[in-house]
C-alpha cells in the first residue's frame, strides 16, 4: 500500500478501545471521522520514550488549542492491543481529549501504508510516527517521519498547518 | 491363493499408511512440549528479549538472550501467559508467583521466569507496575517464535489480542522439562499457578 497522502480519502478500518465503563469497544474509523475535522496521529509503540515523553504529551497539552481551531477529535493510533493502550492512557491522568485507539494487528496501519518493521528492536511490525489532519475523511495534511525522528509529526507542527 | 494376495495387499496398504503418517509427523516443524522435552534443543535458534526500558534497549544494542543462557545447568520455574495488562494475568497469575518466590528459593530454584508474547518495553512497564521485577524475570517473545516452537501458541484474535500463548507453567532442570501444566482455557488459572508447581518440584 502506498503511504497515505494529501488529497486521499482515509481508508476505513476498525480500531479497539476501552470506554468509560471499561467495556471493550470497536469503532470504525469512518464513523469516528465522517463529517468532522480530526487529527489522527500514530506512534511506533506504547511505553517507548519518544512516544511517551514527547509525542503524546504534545498533543495532550495542545488539545485545547487544537479544539479552539475547529478540531473535533484527536485520535492516537498504535499497533498495540487495547489492554496495553488502556494502561498506557492511564499514565496520562490529565488527558481529556486524546483518544487512545488500538490497531492490534496493524491492519489499519497497513491500510494507511504506514507500517514499519521494528523487529530488530523487539517490536515487530509497527506504525511510522505520523500526524494527519483529516477533514470529512479527506487528508489535508500528512506529516510522516522518515525514520525514528520527531521533526514533522508533533502537535506544534500540525497547529502551524491548520 | 486369492485370499493370500488380498491379505498381503492389505498389509502393504497399512504399511504405506503408517509410513505416510510417520512422514507427516516428521515434517512437522514444531514439537509439542512435553515432560522430557529438552527446551534448548527443541528450539535451538530461539531467543527471548529481557524486559527493559527503551534506553536500556539502546545501551544493550537490543541484545536478545538465547534459551541456553536461561536454562543450562539451572533449576527454573517458567510460566507463560496471554498478555501483559490483561485481567487474569495481572490480577492472579503473576501475583501467585510473586508471593511464593521465597518458597521457590527454598526449594533450590535458581530463577522464576515469566514469558509472554509482548514487546520487552511493554512487558517491563507492566512488571514495574506489578512491582514484580525483584521476584520474577520477565522475558518477551515478541514474535511468538518461542511459543510456536513448543506448540504453545493460540490465536486470541477473538479477544483482540492476536496470536499469543496459552497460559502454562513448567519446572525445567538443565533445560529438560520435569513438570508441565497447560490451562485448557487461557482465562483460567487452575493448573498453571505457583501453588500447583510448588508441589511438583
Amino acid at each position: 500500500m502506498a503511504p497515505i497522502a494529501v488529497g486521499d480519502v482515509i481508508p476505513d478500518g476498525t480500531l479497539a478501545y476501552f470506554d468509560e465503563q471499561d467495556q471493550l469497544q470497536q469503532a470504525s474509523v469512518h464513523s469516528l471521522a465522517a463529517g468532522k475535522k480530526v487529527i489522527i496521529f500514530g506512534v511506533p509503540g506504547a511505553f517507548t520514550p519518544t512516544c511517551s515523553v514527547k509525542h503524546v504529551p504534545g498533543f495532550i497539552e495542545k488539545a485545547g488549542e487544537l479544539k479552539s481551531k475547529g478540531i473535533d477529535e484527536i485520535l492516537l493510533v498504535s499497533v498495540n492491543d487495547p489492554f496495553v493502550m488502556k494502561a498506557w492512557a492511564k499514565t496520562y491522568p490529565d488527558n481529556k481529549d486524546v483518544k487512545f485507539l488500538a490497531d492490534g494487528s496493524a491492519t489499519y496501519t497497513h491500510a494507511l501504508g504506514l507500517e514499519l518493521d521494528l523487529s530488530e528492536k523487539g517490536l515487530g511490525t509497527r506504525s511510522r510516527r505520523f500526524a494527519l489532519l483529516v477533514d470529512d475523511l479527506k487528508v489535508k495534511v500528512a506529516n510522516v517521519e522518515a525514520g525514528g525522528e520527531f521533526t514533522v509529526s508533533s502537535a506544534d507542527d500540525i497547529l502551524k498547518a491548520i | 491363493m486369492a485370499s493370500r494376495i488380498l491379505k498381503r495387499s492389505m498389509m502393504m496398504k497399512s504399511t504405506v499408511e503408517s509410513l505416510r503418517i510417520a512422514a507427516a509427523a516428521a515434517s512437522r516443524h514444531y514439537a509439542s512440549v512435553a515432560v522430557g522435552t529438552d527446551l534448548v534443543s527443541a528450539a535451538p535458534d530461539v531467543r527471548l528479549q529481557k524486559a527493559r526500558t527503551w534506553d536500556e534497549g539502546v545501551s544493550s544494542k537490543f541484545s536478545t538472550t538465547p534459551l541456553k543462557e536461561l536454562f543450562k545447568d539451572k533449576k527454573v520455574v517458567i510460566f507463560g501467559l496471554p498478555g501483559a495488562y490483561t485481567g487474569v494475568c495481572s490480577a492472579q497469575h503473576v501475583p501467585s508467583y510473586k508471593k511464593n518466590v521465597d518458597k521457590f528459593k527454598a526449594k533450590g530454584i535458581d530463577s522464576v521466569i515469566c514469558v509472554a508474547v509482548n514487546d520487552p518495553y511493554t512487558l517491563n512497564a507492566w512488571a514495574e507496575k506489578l512491582e514484580a521485577k525483584d521476584a520474577i524475570e520477565f522475558y518477551g517473545d515478541f514474535d511468538g517464535s518461542f511459543h510456536k516452537s513448543l506448540d504453545l501458541e493460540v490465536d486470541l484474535s477473538a479477544a483482540l489480542l492476536g496470536p499469543r500463548s496459552h497460559r502454562w507453567s513448567a519446572y525445567v532442570v538443565d533445560g529438560k522439562v520435569k513438570a508441565l501444566n497447560i490451562e485448557s482455557a487461557p482465562s483460567e488459572v487452575k493448573v498453571s499457578g505457583a501453588d500447583v508447581i510448588l508441589e511438583q518440584i
